[in-house]
């Protein structure tokens, strides 16, 4: 509790010499640490674009949509890796989305007060296994087992529909997509659950109150009211999946052709520019930057999206929703 | 003279009384039964997310395990097929890289994060949505971003790689902070204007204190995030044999150490590769946890 | 008199003649360091400008030439990393203060680094040609590149149940990574292995996503060994059909190749015999098949005695004994170094590198070949020609 004694007087500050600013001094200060980490964004976005401009001037936009990629041509369509890139964070997400949640639920709502800690510091840890680990342990565990056994059984499944056709390789856009939905899990869990945690214990105890079983205090007055920070976690958890670079490049068989079917391999923006920066330059490199543009663009689409859905509901738990976890 | 007679199975307001106690016992067991199976749902996506965590956990754990000794520690890396290798220049660059970031971007995320928290208007509510912005862009583009600004100017150096984790930090360290400080209740920054307080002053003795559990969780998480990253570190540092302690010369780290030796056909080098990434992975996992139990403790003591 | 200060011009006999004393003692020291440090053995003279000893004759110590204590940083090609990383280890460990970093990214991302002046040399496998010299700021002066070592790409391979090796040749290796022929048991396949039983998978084909100097040396075979065939160029980039599973670096492939059933691959030799593959008997172009190993990368290499960064193809050589996928790889710097400890430091480096009883002496060890002499002649007659800032050649002893 802070008693008088712990707050100087402007004399007594000024008398012991111990340093204080000016209110005016005091709001300059934090205007210019503001105003550097501004420099920084657009100085960020400057070089990006300026890099990137060269092939914008040369090509126009259509190039962004071509279908081919061959740079020993001057043929620098994008289009397979947009596809990519967008087809990998969505099947990461059709699956992060319930698994997450429900996770998320369960631990906020079911679990025992005991385990809780426990369980929550396992999720946690998750989130702190590096993205090269994942993609050494996609390719060596989990490859195999896809190659022998889960591509083969979908096959036979969903086979009717062309999204599985092709020889089953083990990578390709199904083992990247699966193992992004291990690397955002935690990001989906830990977020959701702290927003869910703080939901209004009033508005819980009430419906239990008026006789509402748990699934319905959950569905009617949790997730409504976790709504916004919900929203906010998955739209982080889309951005860490749209910028993954390293498993991915790892687990995607980086292929330049638009893939067919969900076993292809493929390849996304970041795999393509990590795997060309080296050795890019002139048109290629301006097009590669162009490519990281076009990733920029896509993420700040989806924030955009994610900012209209929850227009007018910020609280607390969106506040609290938007400390990206590590 | 009427009689009335009362018949408890014809009366007509027991009849209904019987009805809608039939409908809700109904609807009790349906929505019970929706209840449970709901549950069971979530009990179900609970488990099925546990087991890539314990198969990963538990595999870099016994991959990483068998490299852990004292060479691995002292012994800087070496080439491949030459044995006696170790992590020692990779852990020197990871901490001294971290330092140098964390030493720039907690400050200034800090007073970025007092000035959000502190300002609600259209120019604050820009320098959010920037904040906001910037954390989610990939990692990859700000390690070509510290490429074109600074190698190319300056050359490979720890320091680039420095700045770009530096900017991948920034953004987290400032919202982390804002959301801590507006979460301190208004009534004490209300009490020391009262007392006729500057505003530096509220802000150096209540506010920070008070918020100072969340900034080290956002903080520490920060920190956690920026070490781990591989993809800024590809085109800035360069990679060396050599134990580094000046960051303006090309360094080693850990992800770079994993990222390079992920492939390796020498068996020597793979195991080395899966040490760098349970170290790693165990860094990564002390701050995050150690930054749990520290708010948790500074809020015990404040209360 | 005695009083006055003593003037200025007395002193001068007395600091001259002790810095005349320390100067004689320091010339002697370097002449004996010099001269006890040089090989003990019949041939006195290890002074650059003089002919390389052959293989097995003095043997060239890092610290007969005194390079100065720096760092460099070189990055390129992975074909020949295992060898560079080795052998600047093995240097630096017999130099201190000399630190020499390589960064193995492939061959392209290499020239690329050099010609944004971020490295101070760069290695590929293809020399660069006039279109990337062209890259290089005129202000940086003409480029040397000098060639480093000699090895093999193989035909790597992973076919559960066939355990004899198989037998390829140009057109059908064309066929399998242009994608035209897409299973194991394809006719042109088994027409080359009769009596092995081919199982029915579709074949993987694992090749580079980077760009790479071991695909151009690969496609470059290709070219020459079934023009009608391979359609896709030559290249350190192509194009390759949408079956293939690409991934940076060779030790990438390799790895890919490794946990890939029914994948075929290029890599260098040195991965392939690390990594336990098998590999392919490829036609040459005498028509025999021949195993890739360092002997029959020699005889390849052999069918062309004189290597430029112009006429540096060894592809598809004449003679029963060659293995018919070979190269060279080239370290290239500039030939104005900016700074003369730097250059210095680089080109006694390279010039130990390049030479037999230097580095050249760890080849056979990493299933690399080491250069023949007169190719570690033409070496040194181009690191010769290396000058710092005021003009001074630095492969100096």
């Amino acid at each position: 509790m802070a008693t008088t004694a712990s707050m100087p007087t402007e004399r007594e500050s000024r008398q012991h010499g111990r340093f204080s600013l000016s209110n005016g001094a005091y709001r300059v200060i934090l205007t210019v640490g503001a105003a550097i980490f501004v420099a920084l964004a657009l100085w960020f976005l400057y070089a990006i674009v300026s890099q990137a401009r060269p092939i914008f001037d040369q090509l126009g936009v259509g190039w962004v949509f071509g279908k081919v990629w061959n740079p020993n041509h001057n043929q620098f369509g994008l289009l397979p890796f947009i596809l990519g890139t967008i087809e990998t964070t969505a099947i990461a997400l059709v699956l992060a989305v319930p698994i997450g949640l429900g996770t998320a639920l369960a631990l906020a709502y079911l679990v025992p007060p005991r385990v809780k800690a426990t369980l929550g510091g396992a999720v946690e840890l998750l989130a702190a296994v590096p993205s090269v680990v994942y993609g050494l342990f996609g390719l060596v565990a989990l490859a195999p087992i896809w190659r022998a056994h889960v591509e083969p059984f979908l096959t036979s499944v969903f086979g009717w529909t062309h999204l599985f056709s092709g020889p089953n390789d083990g990578v390709g856009l199904l083992l990247a997509g699966t193992v992004l939905f291990i690397m955002i899990l935690p990001t989906v869990v830990a977020i959701s659950r702290d927003v869910l945690a703080v939901v209004p214990r009033e508005q819980v105890e009430g419906a239990m109150a008026l006789g509402a079983t748990r699934w319905q205090v959950l569905r009617k007055v949790v997730l409504p009211d976790a709504r916004t920070g919900l929203l906010g976690a998955f739209t982080l958890a889309t951005g860490r999946a749209l910028g993954e670079t390293v498993a991915v490049a790892l687990l995607i068989g980086n292929s330049d052709y638009i893939a067919h079917s969900l076993k292809s391999p493929a390849a996304t923006i970041p795999s393509l520019i990590v795997n060309n920066f080296g050795e890019a330059s002139g048109t290629e490199l301006a097009a590669l930057f162009g490519a990281g543009l076009v990733l920029l663009v896509i993420g700040v689409g989806v924030n955009a999206i994610a900012r209209v859905l929850v227009r007018g509901k910020t609280g607390a738990a969106g506040g609290a929703a938007s400390v990206a976890v590590a | 003279m009427t009689t009335l007679t009362f018949d408890a199975s014809t009366d007509p307001i027991l009849e209904r009384r019987r009805q809608i106690q039939g409908i809700a016992r109904a609807s009790v067991s349906r929505r019970k039964t929706y209840s449970k199976i709901a549950l069971g749902i979530c009990w179900a996506t609970l488990v099925i997310a546990l087991i890539p965590l314990v198969a990963i956990i538990v595999y870099t754990v016994v991959k990483g395990i068998a490299a852990w000794n004292w060479t691995f520690f002292s012994q800087p890396t070496k080439p491949e097929g030459i044995p006696g290798g170790g992590i020692w220049n990779a852990l020197v660059g990871t901490v001294i890289i971290g330092a140098v970031a964390t030493i720039v971007t907690i400050p200034l995320g800090l007073l970025g994060g007092l000035y959000l928290a502190e300002s609600d208007g259209r120019i604050a509510a820009a320098v959010r949505f920037t904040a906001d912005l910037m954390t989610g862009v990939p990692s990859i583009l700000m390690g070509i971003f510290g490429y074109i600004a600074l190698v190319k100017v300056f050359g490979y150096s720890g320091l680039v790689g420095a700045f770009a984790i530096g900017m991948i930090m920034l953004p987290i360290i400032m919202r982390a902070c804002e959301t801590a400080i507006r979460g301190v209740p208004g009534h004490l920054n209300e009490a020391g204007l009262a007392l006729g307080a500057r505003r530096f002053t509220i802000a150096r003795r209540v506010i920070v204190p008070a918020a100072l559990p969340g900034i080290l969780t956002g903080g520490l998480l920060a920190i956690a995030r920026g070490v781990g990253e591989t993809a800024p570190l590809l085109f800035t540092i360069f990679g060396t044999l050599y134990t580094q302690w000046n960051p303006t010369k090309v360094m080693n780290a850990l992800p770079l150490v994993i990222f390079n030796d992920s492939s390796s056909p020498y068996p020597d080098q793979l195991q080395i590769a899966w040490g760098a990434a349970l170290l790693l992975m165990v860094m990564v996992l002390v701050l995050s946890i150690g930054s749990r139990l520290l708010a948790a403790h500074l809020q015990k003591e404040r209360r | 008199m005695h009083d006055s200060p003593t003037p200025p011009t007395s002193r001068r006999p007395r600091r001259t003649g002790r810095t005349l004393i320390i100067g004689v003692l320091a010339a002697g020291t370097l002449l004996a360091a010099c001269s006890s440090s040089s090989s003990s053995s019949t041939t006195t003279s290890t002074a650059p400008g003089s002919a390389t000893t052959a293989a097995g004759g003095s043997s060239y110590l890092a610290s007969d030439l005194k390079a100065p204590a720096g760092t460099i940083n070189g990055s390129g090609s992975t074909f020949v990393q295992p060898f560079f990383t080795k052998a600047f280890y093995t240097y630096s460990s017999k130099n201190q203060g000399v630190q020499i970093n390589y960064q193995g990214v492939g061959s392209g991302a290499g020239v690329s680094a050099f010609e944004a002046g971020t490295v101070n040399f760069a290695a590929s496998d293809v020399p660069m040609q006039a279109a990337d010299l062209a890259k290089v700021p005129a202000s940086s002066g003409p480029v040397v590149q000098v060639p480093d070592i000699l090895g093999g790409v193989t035909l790597s391979y992973d076919l559960p149940g066939v355990t004899k090796r198989l037998k390829l040749d140009g057109p059908t290796i064309a066929g399998i990574f242009s994608g035209t022929i897409k299973d194991w048991n394809a006719s042109q396949i088994a027409a080359l292995n009769p009596g092995v039983t081919l199982p029915s998978n579709a074949i993987v084909p694992e090749v580079r996503a980077d760009s790479s100097g071991t695909t151009y040396i690969f496609t470059n075979y290709l070219t020459s060994a079934a023009p009608a065939t391979w359609t896709l160029g030559v290249s350190k980039t192509i194009n390759w059909p949408a079956s293939a599973v690409a991934t940076p670096k060779n030790s990438g492939v390799a790895a890919s190749i490794k946990s890939t059933p029914y994948s075929i691959g290029y890599v260098e030799l040195n991965y392939a015999v690390e990594n336990g593959f098998t590999y392919a008997a490829v036609k040459n172009a005498a028509g025999v098949f021949v195993v890739p190993t360092p002997a029959s990368v020699a005889a390849d290499a052999a069918q062309k005695a004189v290597v430029t960064p112009t006429s540096f193809s060894i592809v598809n050589g004449p003679g029963v004994l060659s293995y018919p996928i070979a190269g060279y790889s080239w370290a290239i710097l500039l030939q104005k170094q900016t700074s003369s400890t730097t250059g210095s430091t680089l080109v006694k480096v390279l010039d130990w590198t390049t030479q037999t009883g230097g580095g050249q002496s760890l080849a056979t060890s990493l299933h690399y070949v080491p250069l023949p002499p007169a190719v570690q002649t033409y070496a040194r007659t181009q690191l010769l020609t290396v000058t710092g800032p005021s003009g001074q050649v630095l492969l100096t002893k």
